[in-house]
């Protein structure tokens, strides 16, 4: 990755809302690489909306307060072009799925930005289509988005944020409003964009097993600051540091945790993050047979 | 709340009336406002009514449609009791009785009939406009004889948000009395109404962050995808609602007999009738209303 350019690039970041006393993001330093999958981890509060919200420059260009630092995607520093212009480089998904819906229809809901974009009509239909397949919500093109479940809203969103071709999707906690089988589909096709379509995808997210295994970077913020960005065994691995700043580990890294502590099983401080990866490290010592 | 916010949206349904453009449904729904008030002629306005009816009648939206008159039309009956003792009309007024400090005009009961005739054939049209076209292609037509594109969509989001509104007033609502909080009258609704209108502004807030991510207010040309077709059927339609408009104009405008205020005579049992109908239909809609408000 080393020669590669950064897709998203954020420097000295500090930013501080009008009218609050402290920063809500301090001195942000992160290089984000296109097709990564990216966890964001933290409390409520510390900060990973805020950090998200500069990235398509609604910071500084729609909320107010004292931006420091830079923050450039694609070449393109969010200090000189406004949120709609990155509309086609950044999509978004909010955590509260009704508040982001307007339209009539689901195909309606798509077409707004395409509209926006000036896209010929004759084009609307088959990218409406493709992205609608893509989320798997083919067929529900003439439902009203406010008739569909939380799981199917999100997956909606994510499909209006497709229709414009961006190359990052930015979710922030699509799952905190979601039944637990929404929470999977939302995930699932969150992973299937990532992997099939080399989407970089930056989501804040406090489900941590799930994070685990689909990510290839976490970070972790406490307030206002990054104070872990690595692989997930690299940052799982640092339970008090996590632990520090108030949030768990996966289950089955604190089962190995203890197993270190109480039953002296070495691990080398690369701690399974994984229940599959648990499996293939615990399974030899019970002997018999495995391939 | 059920049954508070008066419900106005399309029926689905298969019906002439559905099928035709929204265009010429819009245009008659103009027309008959133009013509409703040009002319106080009860027979003229009786007989859009009528027409009006015929159009509900082969839209199959009845039930719907009597839904909403049936708020509308006790507020409307006001009119007559209102204008039965001060008509709006110019002087001199004919007595017909007198009830105490009141007295019945002539002029009045003629005034408040007419009136309330006006409104109804009114709204009659702009219902079955309204209830016989999907939303989107009502917009999409509006925004095609020139309505802003900003306004039509402050317009969309408004309507959608009445009901999400509606929805999240009654969960609160029902959260705060399972939470012991005494559940009658207003005292009960207004703690109710802060919650929602607090939650409505991070709601405009979150999509207005939500549509600008999706290029909302770009500068740039913009497509529509909705579009409506017009057929040379609704031309013709179109063609004639003009025409038939314009010569009930012109007839309305030159015929002096249209003015019925001195000819027609209301005897005053049936002036009293009139008007005691419409004071008591009134009144008992107004029970009802703050009954339901308060039951919610
Ligand atoms: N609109 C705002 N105005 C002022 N302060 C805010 C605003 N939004 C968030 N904050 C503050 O910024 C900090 C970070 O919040 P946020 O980015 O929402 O964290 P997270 O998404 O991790 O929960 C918090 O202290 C929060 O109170
Ligand atoms: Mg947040």
């Amino acid at each position: 990755m080393s020669g590669e350019k950064p897709i998203l690039e954020i420097k000295d970041l500090t930013f501080t809302y009008a009218g609050a006393e402290t920063p809500a993001l301090k001195n942000i330093n992160l290089q984000i690489f296109e097709g990564e999958y990216v966890a964001l981890l933290g409390l409520n509060g510390s900060g990973k909306t805020t950090l998200q919200l500069c990235i398509n420059a609604v910071i500084p260009h729609m909320i107010m307060g004292d931006m420091e630092g830079s923050v450039t995607v694609q070449d393109l520093d969010t200090a000189e072009y406004p949120t709609r212009e990155l509309a086609k480089i950044v999509g978004v998904v909010f955590d509260n799925p009704e508040f982001q819906l307007s339209q009539m229809s689901v195909a309606e809901e798509i077409a707004l930005g395409l509209e926006n974009l000036g896209v010929a009509v004759e084009e609307m239909n088959p990218i409406i289509h493709e992205v609608l397949d893509i989320v798997g919500l083919s067929g529900l093109g003439d439902r009203s988005p406010f008739e569909l479940s939380g799981g199917q809203q999100q997956r909606l969103s994510i499909a209006a944020a497709l229709a414009m071709r961006p190359q990052i999707l930015v979710m922030d906690e699509p799952t905190s409003n979601v039944d637990p089988i929404g929470k999977e589909e939302v995930f699932a096709v969150a992973a299937k964009l990532n992997r099939e379509r080399k989407m970089t995808v930056i989501m804040a997210e406090h489900e941590v097993e799930v994070m685990a295994a689909y990510a290839n970077r976490i970070i972790v913020m406490d307030h206002g600051e990054v104070i872990l960005n690595g692989t997930p065994t690299e940052v799982f691995s640092q339970l008090d540091v996590l632990e520090k700043a108030g949030l768990r580990v996966p289950q089955v890294t604190e089962m190995a945790y203890r197993l270190e502590h109480d039953r002296s099983a070495h691990w080398n401080s690369v701690y399974p993050v994984t229940t599959e990866e648990a499996f293939q490290r615990i399974a030899p010592l019970f002997g018999g047979k495995h391939d | 709340m059920r049954g508070v916010v008066i419900p106005i949206s399309m029926v689905p349904g298969n019906s002439v009336i559905h099928r035709i453009s929204p265009l010429p449904k819009l245009l008659l729904a103009g027309c008959v406002l133009v013509l409703s008030f040009s002319t106080r002629n009860p027979a003229i306005l009786g007989a859009l009514i009528v027409l009006g009816m015929v159009m509900v009648s082969v839209a199959n939206i009845w039930k719907p449609f009597l839904r909403v008159m049936a708020i509308l039309f006790p507020i409307l009956l006001t009119l007559i009791t209102l204008q039965s003792i001060a008509p709006a009309f110019p002087r001199p007024w004919t007595p017909i009785v007198s009830m105490g400090p009141f007295t019945i005009y002539q002029e009045g009961i003629y005034s408040g009939v007419t009136m309330v005739e006006r409104a109804t054939s009114m709204t009659i049209f702009a219902l079955a406009a309204i209830m016989t076209t999907h939303p989107s292609d009502l917009f999409a037509s509006l925004q095609k004889i020139g309505m802003p594109y900003v306004l039509n969509f402050i317009l969309t989001m408004t309507l959608q948000l009445i009901p999400i509104l509606q929805k999240e007033f009654t969960t609160v609502l029902s959260a705060q009395k399972s939470r012991g909080l005494k559940g009658t009258g207003f005292a009960a609704v207004l703690p109710s109404m802060v919650p929602v209108f607090v939650g409505a502004i991070e709601r405009v807030q979150q999509l207005s962050i939500s549509l600008e991510s999706r290029a909302f207010g770009s500068s740039g040309a913009k497509t529509s995808y909705r579009s409506v077709k017009v057929s040379w059927v609704d031309y013709l339609l179109m063609l004639l609602t003009t025409f038939g408009t314009c010569g009930l104009l012109y007839w309305i405008i030159t015929d002096p007999s249209l003015d019925w205020s001195r000819t027609l005579i209301f005897a005053p049992w049936l002036a009293i009738t009139l008007f005691t109908l419409a004071t008591i239909g009134f009144l008992i809609f107004v029970i009802i209303a703050i009954r339901v408000v308060l039951r919610a």
